[in-house]
């Protein structure tokens, strides 16, 4: 050892040709290299764990689910809107829930048609009440309304980026109600599904 | 002895490091300005052993992580200490590592060559904030799985990315086991394991550049082991006291019957629901200034874009702010940077106080808040009383036994299902209204004083009964306005007839088998059979009515009535010939439709056997009760 440090060599750089060879022969870019190498060797466990953890972004997307959430006489016909639960099977990564509640819709019965409304605010993702005092819709959370038609209240302020997101409705066997059930991402103007 | 500690030290050199330690110069002297860093220490580690027991009772996964919470905070011994231990803690150090970080600012110590000691610091503040925030889901009750809902949400305020960043965060579209398997993991994992890193890098750069730029002395009144120790352990003793008072706060008050997990130790809401949202859900202390703030601005696109403006004040300048803050050391460089960086730091102090302030004024001054913390506090009462039965928590999960539970359901399923026509409201007027009341109120459905009033003229015909159905004017109100009355003017049997109308509603109501009368059912036994033969006599209810086999089948049959069995028949179809079969013209069922008409389909009924069956349990007063 004492040897060799005592006599400096004058080899170039293993890997570069610009770097002179210090008395041990390593340059930065060879140091940058071998850390590089090091490093490399992680990137398949953490390639692994990231391909993982991101999976559930591909999931498959539920198709469209149809339910049938009352009848028709059960909705008062002052178009006093009122909650409903959503019932379905559901999903939740590796248990299948039978029927069980996964969301509530509000109806509103207008003449012979029914509206529906995500009862999900679109601003935050709590859920919105009915004041049957006001006719209006409120969200208890950051206080945004909406009127009965689920248009929002903008003045003073709407915490809402959007109105109350509509469903689909059909109505079969001129008494059931179906509801065309989605979920909408929070927080946008746009009404895209989540 | 000696020879032992020289053989360690020589193999380990842990006694010179230690003498090293013990001795190392304090320059200035030591000083209680100085405790926070080892605070942090002793909070950190007392997290570390205290969620390390946790972690052995927990369970990470949407029909457990509440439940072996509960278990561990009510069923087990000392469950509620650890539990209160940590979370108590955790407040602690969020705390300390705030009025660290502004320390070093106000004292200067951010400047070079300690700009990592600031850097450190803030990093351990956001690394207390992320652990709060993700031990706040941990226990999986509607307070933290509402409040992380909305927090979580506004991931998706970031334009493109923020749909995608949700979903990978939650781990799908909705919350569920994959949340809280994730959120484990940030907790005890990424930022506990980065906060103990933090801490001891703190602990080994101020080593490095010294606690103050006093001119270091030789003397041994500058040693750590002077003085400065002995403050530490002060520090730590405080911060134990300070912990522990607060898990004990409801020690003092009565308590009765009540288990001390019920009372001590961090609070646990009811069951997450993710179908019924919490709506009194507030983040925690440290974000309330945030919240609020947030409320200031409108949810309206920016201008021409998808973009919210609600991403202002919940990302761009929580950001821009923390830019500035961790740019301080280099400000302070400038001339009046140090000026500028304390005026900052105390202009957002008093902002957050005010805000926070402002938050819960706010609150305290609400109805509705004050209502729904009401309804959730009333929820996780009945959810731990549940969990306390014979019965327990079945597999499903503490949420699947509230979904059938009579107490909990009852109101709820009659209130969309049967307020839109009967009211149940009692004489005090608590209860379930009814916007346009046109059946009868079904307050006290089967009592005695119930039942009575179906054989009072008056009653029988006012709202609370028929008056506002198409029998106000049928044949049971005739019958008691005009033939019964008939009887009670003829002298000879006048008695007669009013011991037979006051023995009626007692052998009716004794058909019921109500769980309140269940002792007056028992002592009445006399007065139930002579009510029951009075059914034949001169009231003639028989002559519509059929009980046991006999009389006619006009109106309902009393035999069972209001009974488990009856109460679900009719709310499943009232058009049975057993309740109002009859066609139409003659009394015939009025409006009220079929819940579950076809038995052998059940996809086609309005209701499931189950949601029936909660009805007419709730209606007769029949659930669990812990006693």
């Amino acid at each position: 050892m004492e040897n060799s440090q005592s006599e400096p060599t004058k080899k170039k750089c293993c890997c570069c040709s610009t770097g002179e060879g210090g008395e041990d022969r390593r340059c930065f870019c060879c140091r940058a290299m071998a850390v590089l190498c090091w490093l490399g060797l992680f990137v398949p466990s953490a390639f692994a764990g990231l391909w993982s953890l991101v999976s559930p972004l591909f999931g498959r997307k539920p198709g469209v689910m149809e339910v049938r959430v009352a009848t028709l006489d059960a909705l008062p016909e002052d178009g006093t809107p009122q909650k409903f639960p959503i019932i379905a099977d559901r999903r939740d990564a590796w248990t299948q829930y039978p029927a069980e509640p996964i969301g509530a819709v509000y109806l509103r019965r207008v003449k012979d048609t029914v509206e529906a409304f995500q009862v999900v605010c679109p601003h935050a993702g709590c859920f919105i009440a009915y004041s049957v005092e006001k006719k209006q819709f409120y969200c208890p959370c950051h206080t945004a309304s909406f009127k009965i038609d689920g248009s929002r209240i903008v003045e003073p302020r709407c915490d809402s980026p959007r109105d109350m997101d509509r469903l689909d409705v059909k109505i079969v066997n001129k008494t059931d109600v179906m509801v065309v059930f989605k979920k909408f991402q929070t927080g946008i103007t746009e009404k895209k599904e989540s | 002895m000696n020879a032992l500690i020289r053989w360690l030290d020589s193999r380990t050199g842990v006694v010179s490091a230690f003498e090293a330690y013990w001795t190392r110069r304090i320059p200035g002297g030591p000083g209680w300005r100085y405790v926070l860093p080892s605070a942090l220490l002793f909070g950190f580690l007392v997290q570390a052993i205290s969620g390390l027991f946790m972690w052995m009772a927990y369970s990470a996964n949407a029909q457990g992580a509440w439940e072996s919470v509960f278990w561990l905070q009510e069923c087990t011994r000392g469950g509620w200490l650890l539990r209160g231990i940590h979370v108590f803690t955790g407040h602690a150090i969020v705390a300390m590592a705030g009025l660290y970080a502004i320390q070093l600012i106000l004292s200067g110590m951010y400047r070079a060559p300690r700009e990592f000691i600031f850097w450190i610091a803030m990093a351990m503040l956001f690394c207390s904030l992320g652990l709060m925030l993700t031990g706040d889901l941990l226990r999986w009750d509607q307070v933290g799985y509402w409040s992380t809902q909305v927090r979580t949400r506004f991931l998706m305020l970031i334009p493109i990315i923020g749909g995608d960043l949700f979903q990978a965060v939650v781990g799908g579209s909705d919350f569920g086991h994959l949340t809280l398997t994730r959120f484990i993991a940030l907790h005890a994992g990424v930022c506990a394991v980065g906060f103990g890193v933090l801490v001891c890098c703190n602990l080994a750069l101020l080593r490095r550049h010294g606690l103050s730029n006093a001119p270091a002395v030789d003397s041994p009144e500058q040693q750590y082991g002077s003085g400065q120790w002995c403050r530490n352990f002060c520090g730590w003793v405080v911060l134990s006291a300070i912990v522990l008072a607060l898990v004990f706060q409801n020690y003092w008050g009565e308590h009765p019957g009540q288990l001390r997990g019920e009372y001590l130790g961090a609070h646990l809401g009811a069951p997450a629901n993710p179908a019924e949202a919490y709506s009194a859900a507030r983040p925690e202390w440290a974000f309330l200034a945030l919240y609020q703030f947030a409320n200031i601005f409108p949810g309206e696109g920016i201008a021409g874009t998808s973009v919210s403006w609600k991403v202002v004040p919940i990302f761009v300048i929580p950001s821009t702010l923390v830019c500035l803050f961790f740019l301080m050391p280099f400000l302070a460089r400038l001339r009046g940077g140090h000026v500028f960086n304390v005026c900052v730091t105390l202009a957002m102090l008093v902002a957050c106080g005010a805000l926070s302030w402002a938050c819960v004024a706010h609150d305290r001054d609400n109805e509705i808040f004050q209502r729904d913390v009401a309804a959730g506090h009333l929820e996780e009462l009945r959810a731990k009383e549940l969990a306390h039965s014979p019965q327990g928590i079945p597999p499903g999960g503490a949420i699947s036994m509230l979904r059938n539970d009579a107490k909990i359901q009852g109101p709820k399923l009659f209130a969309q299902h049967c307020a839109s026509c009967h009211p149940c409201v009692g004489p005090d007027g608590k209860g379930i209204p009814c916007q346009k009341p046109s059946a009868p109120n079904l307050f006290g459905f089967g009592t005695r004083k119930w039942v009575a009033g179906w054989l009072d003229a008056k009653q029988i015909a006012g709202p609370d009964y028929f008056g506002k159905t198409k029998f106000a004017d049928g044949q049971m109100v005739g019958h008691m306005r005009d033939a019964v009355k008939e009887l009670l003017k003829d002298k000879d049997i006048a008695d007669d007839v009013k011991k037979q109308l006051a023995m009626i509603p007692i052998a009716l109501s004794a058909e019921a088998g109500l769980k309140s009368q269940k002792e007056a059912d028992a002592a009445d036994k006399a007065k139930i059979a002579e009510g029951r033969e009075a059914l034949g006599e001169d009231v003639d209810c028989l002559s519509c009515h059929k009980f046991q086999g006999k009389g006619k089948t006009t109106g309902c049959d009393l035999t069972g009535y209001a009974s488990r069995d009856w109460t679900i028949g009719i709310i499943s179809n009232p058009a049975d010939k057993r309740f109002y079969g009859q066609p139409k013209e003659a009394s015939g069922n009025d409006r009220m439709p079929a819940y579950a008409e076809s038995p052998n389909e059940p996809a086609k009924n309005l209701l499931s056997q189950r949601e029936i069956e909660m009805l007419a349990d709730w209606l007769r007063g029949e659930w669990y009760e812990h006693k």
